[in-house]
């Protein structure tokens, strides 16, 4: 039943109905160059990290699904948004009185309800189905452990015989497995939670004290993959990112026997030799090289736990063999010289990878400014005179006061650490 | 103005304000015991207000007040509950603290008590409507309050004769007695013919019986086991023998309930007299594990077989700075019966040296699962 409104207070509001103003040609302009400037965005040639860009069967489960609940978000939206925009137009304001207020219509509610609930049925159907397929460990070829603390990852490989690793691999920034083999990652950290995540081989997974949480990863063809950690976890939080690297199953072996192999000293008169004994003057208090000995010949064992909040500082075995450091925010290799390896061509990939950082591609301006004061280029804990609340251990690295000279000696050490 | 009830409870809500500034800037400003005193001074402020805005209820007027104040209270026990309080925290103060705190609990409640008796005499001359305003005003403390302390009695009777029978006649007297207490329940609620007079002496034979054991039961002490246990430190770190079990009994059950167990780095059985071990996220059996090292990673030890055993993790030696003498380093877990698992966590700062490698073994069982710290 319709009826006529005519008090005053009524009245008075259908005036103030009327008075609204159409949205200005202006506003309309600035909401479509928004939208253009979001869509175009989507178009970005260098994203490494693209959740839309599946480089592996893990990533692209995740993407099929994304698929298709975007899919039908996307026809739902349509369908809601032109609903409301018809009933918006059809019944606008046109001075028109008050139609009759009724309230309830059990059929419609009825329809309303049962609709979603089979679209949400649909949808947590796949979804469910998706989350039990990432959570599929029987069939893992590899395993790596991976341990987070402020601001980078360390990376250790179990013994696995079958893959050639007779010994555990330790190693940090870049984590290396053969392409076509499911890695499962057993996560966990040493300080506070940090995320897991490589877009292109698959989603996201905490690092939390105390547990461990599995990943699985798998790349379908060699190739570096971008991540960073997705979990706030502190000062350099944005600066705590990883390279996962996929090798053909040949490579893989070669990368695995060259870790497997202890550093071996620099020839005697050198200038790398001196480096290693600032090396050993400075810097094995907190980082580990395997084969390293001190004068007396006795093995140089690093006691980061002594020092270092989280434990842990990267093992130097390999340094030259990842073209990464510092929680892999620097290239190891010059601007140069990175594309050589970024973008070379799946086949090409593991060899111009496993060459390493040869004399001329390394990035000496970012590896120096480094060692002359790491804080500097990085935000850590790191003031002497601040590290009452870490038991007077540093959270990074530490400003070590390095002479010019001692810096020469370090970098002449640190490229004889392939 | 202010109304008598007002009066009082405004008055004991300065009384605790104060109380709380002394105790402040006395003892200590951060103790939970200021935090207290100031929380009762609040809540004695909201009584107070509550009773100033209601008017006391509109128990009386003024004029009633003064003739009310003519008559004579009624008789009353809480004086000597107070009493009572009093000599008990003085007793207190010179012997132990759980007199002490029975004692200022016991001053408490005959103090509340006799306050409000007394306020609620004042209310008029009839004394039976005196007695209803006494209990509006005191009983929805007064029932919970008296609920609360016979539920602890009952508690603490009833612990200490499961704590002086066996587990198993531990377990057939609670199946009983809880059988029992829900037999008469169900005859109670549904029997309304079932006499008032009946009902209490059930009430009244099973108070008694609880009263015997239990009192029966503190005599006799506590079994043989705890009192050993209790004696011999089982529950400390720093009983861990860690090699055969020389004391006859333990804590089968530590360590049962611990959630870590969702994410621990790996599990150690022991099945048919054999050692092995399964990380998470692979079903085949290992002689080795990793874990990463500065880091708390737990490990549990599941026993499937018959026999009692512990886990126990060698962690190579270090010297005593003083002597130079090496000692080991390592931990266990306590015995584990069958079916039974535990957690140890640990925290490894440095691999192990070559001639000292890192494993766990099972005292009375072959082998060893290798730990290794990379």
């Amino acid at each position: 039943m319709s009826h006529r409104v005519t008090t005053s207070k009524s009245e008075k509001a259908l005036d103030t109905v009327s008075k609204v103003k159409s949205p200005s040609r202006r506003l309309l302009a600035a909401a479509a160059g928004s939208t253009a400037v979001l869509a175009l965005s989507g178009c970005a040639k260098n994203a490494p990290q693209d959740t839309f860009q599946p480089k592996g069967p893990n990533a692209q489960m995740i993407h099929d699904l994304d698929k298709l609940v975007f899919s039908i978000a996307g026809v739902v939206g349509v369908l809601v948004l032109g609903f409301a925009a018809y009933t918006f137009w059809k019944y606008r304001d046109r001075g028109q009185p008050i139609p009759s207020q009724g309230h309830g219509k059990p059929i419609a509610e009825i329809v309303l309800t049962i609709i979603p609930a089979l679209i949400l049925t649909v949808v947590g159907v796949f979804t469910f189905r998706t989350i039990f397929d990432l959570a599929e460990t029987q069939d893992t070829e590899l395993i790596i452990n991976v341990t987070g603390q402020q601001w980078w990852w360390e990376y250790d490989y179990p013994v696995q015989t079958e893959l050639g690793i007779n010994q555990p691999i330790i190693t940090s920034g870049q984590i290396v497995f053969p392409a076509g083999t499911k890695v499962l990652l057993r996560e966990t950290s040493r300080d506070v939670i940090h995320s897991f995540w490589i877009p292109a081989l698959n989603g996201k997974k905490d690092a939390v004290p105390g547990r461990i949480h599995l990943l699985r990863l798998e790349a379908d063809k060699p190739g570096i993959y971008a991540g960073q950690c997705t979990e706030f976890c502190g000062l350099s939080h944005a600066n705590m990112r990883m390279e996962a690297i996929a090798l053909s199953k040949a490579d893989f072996a070669k990368w695995v026997a060259n870790q497997q192999t202890p550093a071996t000293s620099p020839a005697d008169g050198t200038m790398a030799k001196e480096g290693e004994g600032v090396f050993l003057n400075q810097c094995v208090r907190c980082h580990q090289v395997d084969g390293l000995k001190k004068a007396d010949g006795t093995p140089a064992l690093a006691a980061p736990d002594e020092n270092v909040y989280s434990g842990a500082a990267p093992n130097l075995t390999h340094f030259m063999s990842r073209t990464t450091f510092a929680g892999a925010i620097f290239d190891l290799v010059t601007k140069e010289c990175r594309p050589d390896v970024w973008d070379a061509k799946p086949e090409e990939f593991g060899a111009k990878y496993l060459t390493g950082v040869t004399e001329e591609c390394l990035n000496q301006r970012d590896l120096r400014a480094w060692l002359r004061n790491a804080p500097a280029v990085k935000p850590m804990y790191a003031d002497p005179a601040k590290l009452g609340q870490s038991d007077g251990k540093y959270r990074g690295m530490p400003n070590l006061n390095l002479s010019e000279d001692d810096i020469d000696k370090l970098v002449a050490y640190l490229t004889t650490l392939k | 103005m202010f109304t008598p009830g007002s009066k009082y409870f405004l008055g004991l809500s300065g009384l605790s304000f104060v109380v709380a500034t002394l105790y402040m800037f006395l003892v200590n400003p951060n103790d939970l015991g200021a935090l207290a005193l100031l929380g009762l001074g609040c809540a004695f402020g909201a009584i107070g207000g509550f009773g100033l805005f209601t008017r006391d209820g509109d128990v009386f007027s003024e004029e009633d007040a003064i003739e009310a104040s003519a008559t004579s209270p009624t008789p009353s026990f809480w004086p000597i509950v107070f009493a009572l309080g009093l000599a008990l925290t003085l007793t207190g103060l010179a012997t132990t603290p759980i007199v002490f705190v029975l004692g200022v609990a016991t001053l408490i409640g005959g103090g509340a008590e006799w306050a409000v008796q007394n306020w609620a005499d004042r209310a008029s001359s009839d004394v039976s409507y005196n007695g209803f305003v006494r209990g509006r005003a005191i009983s929805a403390i007064e029932y919970p309050g008296i609920a609360a302390v016979g539920l602890a009695v009952i508690a603490f009777l009833f612990s200490r004769v499961m704590l002086t029978v066996s587990k198993d006649q531990g377990s057939i007297i609670f199946i009983v007695v809880s059988s029992a207490i829900l037999a008469a329940g169900f005859a109670f609620a549904f029997k309304p013919s079932l006499r008032t007079k009946s009902k209490a002496i059930v009430t009244i034979i099973g108070a008694v019986l609880l009263l015997a054991m239990g009192v029966a039961s503190a005599l006799t002490g506590e079994r043989e086991e705890l009192v050993k246990a209790s004696k011999e430190d089982h529950f400390a770190a720093v009983h861990r023998e860690c090699g055969a079990e020389k004391a006859k009994y333990y804590d089968k059950h530590a360590n049962n309930t611990v959630s870590l167990r969702s994410a621990v780095a790996a599990t150690i059985f022991v099945e048919d007299g054999k050692l092995y071990a399964q990380m998470i996220g692979l079903q085949t059996k290992l002689d080795t594990i990793t874990i990463p090292r500065s880091n708390a990673t737990s490990v549990i030890f599941r026993n499937l077989d018959d026999t009692d055993y512990r886990l126990v993790v060698n962690l190579g030696s270090v010297a005593v700075a003083e002597t130079g003498v090496k000692e080991k380093v390592g931990t266990c877990t306590q015995l584990t019966g069958k079916n039974q698992e535990q957690l140890m966590t640990l925290n490894v700062p440095k691999p192990a040296l070559a001639d000292e490698p890192y494993s766990f073994t099972v005292p009375g069982i072959a082998g060893q699962i290798k730990l290794v710290v990379p």
